[in-house]
């Protein structure tokens, strides 16, 4: 067999085992209670506490929202699960599989992905039905989730990668970023009126960016121009992606 | 080529040191036995081998590939039955099968086959679709089992199989472990259990805190220790201080009382027999039954490892 040929075949078998992998979590922890609290009813409480009593149009709100919920819920599939995972010693079967970590860390992300992407429908729908909120442009809705899920889920496979098998040790870790996120992303306050200093945090945030073309959906403009938004979003996919790969290499030894 | 080739590995946690220096191979076809106490590194071993764990000196191959550089390529060959029965509770059975098929790349129609044949080998067929939250230890030990072999490995590594096991079920396990030496696949296994390894290894390796104290098939490692052989008879009556007086007797290195007989432990059981007979004649009493013993695998367990002899005959060193 050619190498060609060769990386082909491997790069099949990987898909499949990532995509066993998410199919498993599925269905296993969709219906976890724990999973949920911190996927569906923390978002909408963090929501409800900051949004609360701010003047704020629906078409502003909305677009937050389900920020807010995709930062929340496609991070929350994995540090509960891999954890567990560790503890039963399921884990063991996924990191002697013949398929590299990368495959491993696909599938886990992928998990976290369509479950974000079926609980940001919710404030999408009620954005339509309830509070006859428009979409003016498909494409940024579309594609702002589809990166941001797919951000914070790695994102989240990232954070699991910590040797523990108790998923508060690294809820908790992951929650000293996730709730910084919410401020430094322009979800409340708009990125033009941040203060300069801090405007150097909005650039760091993945959230920034998602949170950007999401908002152009329902606005029409972008703060920064799509491209940049898509190929950040892009960036930070593949750190969190090669960081993770590392990490769980890392602590195996 | 070898199935499995160690050389020189060792393993440290910390200041720890879990396996030192340690090396050998495996043969195509073989069953190699790693015997050994708790704690000895077996598990450390498989973890190594397997790819899970990187060693901290030293390197393996399995087939010819390095475990370390070429890890993918290595686990393609290998079945894992890990040591804890690490099954999915929240799926069935056949969901746990499936799954592990998946992750091995095995096509829908192979895998559906291989599962129907597995589950039915080890007795879960009717209990395929039950959530196995619900199945006893010995049922999630068969389904681990069953989940290793989904691949149909060239090499199986099976960290104490039988632990958990009852009788029928030990049957099993060597049954498959035969069948896989007829067709010529290679079988790791780690047992405390010495008659496990006994019956089923065609060679053992006693490991003992990180350490191999020998390598060998079980028959040649017990001529290792003749000095080990023993004598057991029985007397009818049994006179006043017997056991003080069979210890006399030349060459007997100790005396153990089990039940109604008393073992002597010798290296030339021959002249023992002579020295009980005339024992007896002097006792007046009838000698009812003798027994000679080559020495077990457990003796040569039991010296190497260092562990104290246990009186009366306990089987397990455990
Ligand atoms: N992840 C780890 N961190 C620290 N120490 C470890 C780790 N894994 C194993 N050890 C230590 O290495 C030694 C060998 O352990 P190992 O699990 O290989 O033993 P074993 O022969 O399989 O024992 P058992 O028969 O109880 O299964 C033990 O002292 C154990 O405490
Ligand atoms: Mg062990």
């Amino acid at each position: 067999m050619t190498d060609q040929a060769e990386w082909f075949r491997q790069l099949r078998v990987e898909l499949i085992a990532a995509w066993a992998i998410a199919k498993k979590d599925m269905l296993i922890y969709y219906l976890k209670p724990n999973i949920i609290v911190s996927g569906m009813l923390f978002p909408l409480f963090m929501f409800l506490a900051f949004a609360v009593g701010r003047p704020g149009t629906p078409s502003v709100m909305i677009p937050g929202l389900i920020a807010i919920t995709i930062l929340f819920s496609a991070s929350s599939i994995e540090p509960v699960s891999i954890p567990l995972e560790r503890r039963m010693k399921t884990f063991d079967r996924l990191i002697s599989a013949p398929v590299s970590l990368h495959a491993v860390v696909l599938g886990e992300s992928l998990s976290g992905f369509l479950y974000s992407i079926g609980i940001a429908a919710v404030p999408f729908i009620a954005g339509i039905i309830i509070f006859n909120t428009p979409v003016i442009n498909a494409a940024p809705l579309i594609i702002g989730v589809l990166l941001t899920s797919f951000c914070f889920a790695t994102m989240g496979t990232l954070f699991a990668s910590y040797p523990t098998e108790s998923p508060g040790d690294i809820m908790s870790m992951l929650n000293v970023v996730r709730l910084p996120l919410i401020f430094i992303s322009g979800i409340f306050i708009p990125l033009g009126q941040i203060p300069a200093i801090a405007q150097l945090l909005t650039y760091i945030s993945p959230l920034t960016y998602g949170n950007d073309l999401i908002h152009a959906a329902y606005s029409g403009t972008t703060y920064f121009s799509p491209v940049v938004d898509i190929a950040m979003l892009l960036v930070f996919i593949l750190i969190f992606q090669f960081a993770a790969n590392r990490l769980y290499k890392k602590f195996n030894e | 080529m070898y199935a499995i080739e160690v050389n020189h590995i060792s393993k440290h946690f910390g200041k720890l040191v879990a396996l030192n220096n340690i090396s050998f191979s495996v043969a195509e076809g073989e069953t190699f036995g790693f015997l050994g106490p708790n704690g000895a590194g077996k598990t450390t071993t498989i973890r190594i081998l397997t790819g899970i764990t990187v060693p901290t000196g030293g390197d393996a191959k399995i087939f010819g590939k390095d475990i370390v550089n070429e890890t993918i390529a290595a686990r393609r060959t290998m079945g894992i039955v890990h040591e804890t029965s690490n099954i999915y509770t929240d799926l069935s059975a056949w969901q746990n099968l499936m799954f592990s098929a998946q992750l091995y790349d095995i096509g829908k129609a192979v895998r559906e086959k291989r599962g129907r044949d597995l589950l039915e080998l080890f007795g879960l067929w009717e209990r395929k679709d039950d959530k196995t939250s619900g199945f006893s230890k010995g049922m999630k030990r068969r389904l681990t089992l069953a989940m290793g072999l989904i691949n149909e490995p060239r090499l199986v590594f099976l960290d104490e199989p039988t632990s958990g096991l009852d009788v029928q079920s030990n049957l099993i396990i060597r049954d498959v472990i035969r069948d896989f030496n007829a067709r010529g696949v290679t079988v790791f296994l780690t047992t405390h259990n010495i008659e496990e390894a006994n019956l089923t290894c065609d060679r053992v390796a006693i490991i003992n805190k990180g350490m191999i104290a020998a390598i060998d098939s079980p028959e040649k490692l017990k001529k290792t220790i003749q000095s080990v052989q023993s004598v057991e008879v029985a007397l009818d009556p049994v006179p006043a201080h017997t056991e003080d007086g069979l210890r006399q007797i030349a060459t007997v290195s100790e005396v153990r009382k089990l039940g109604d007989k008393f073992r002597l432990i010798t290296e030339d059981p021959p002249a023992v027999i002579s020295g009980v007979m005339a024992y007896a004649k002097a006792q007046d009493t009838r000698v009812i039954s003798v027994n000679t013993y080559g020495p077990s695998l457990e003796d040569v367990f039991i010296k190497l490892t260092g562990l104290e002899v246990r009186h009366h005959g306990v089987k397990t060193v455990d």
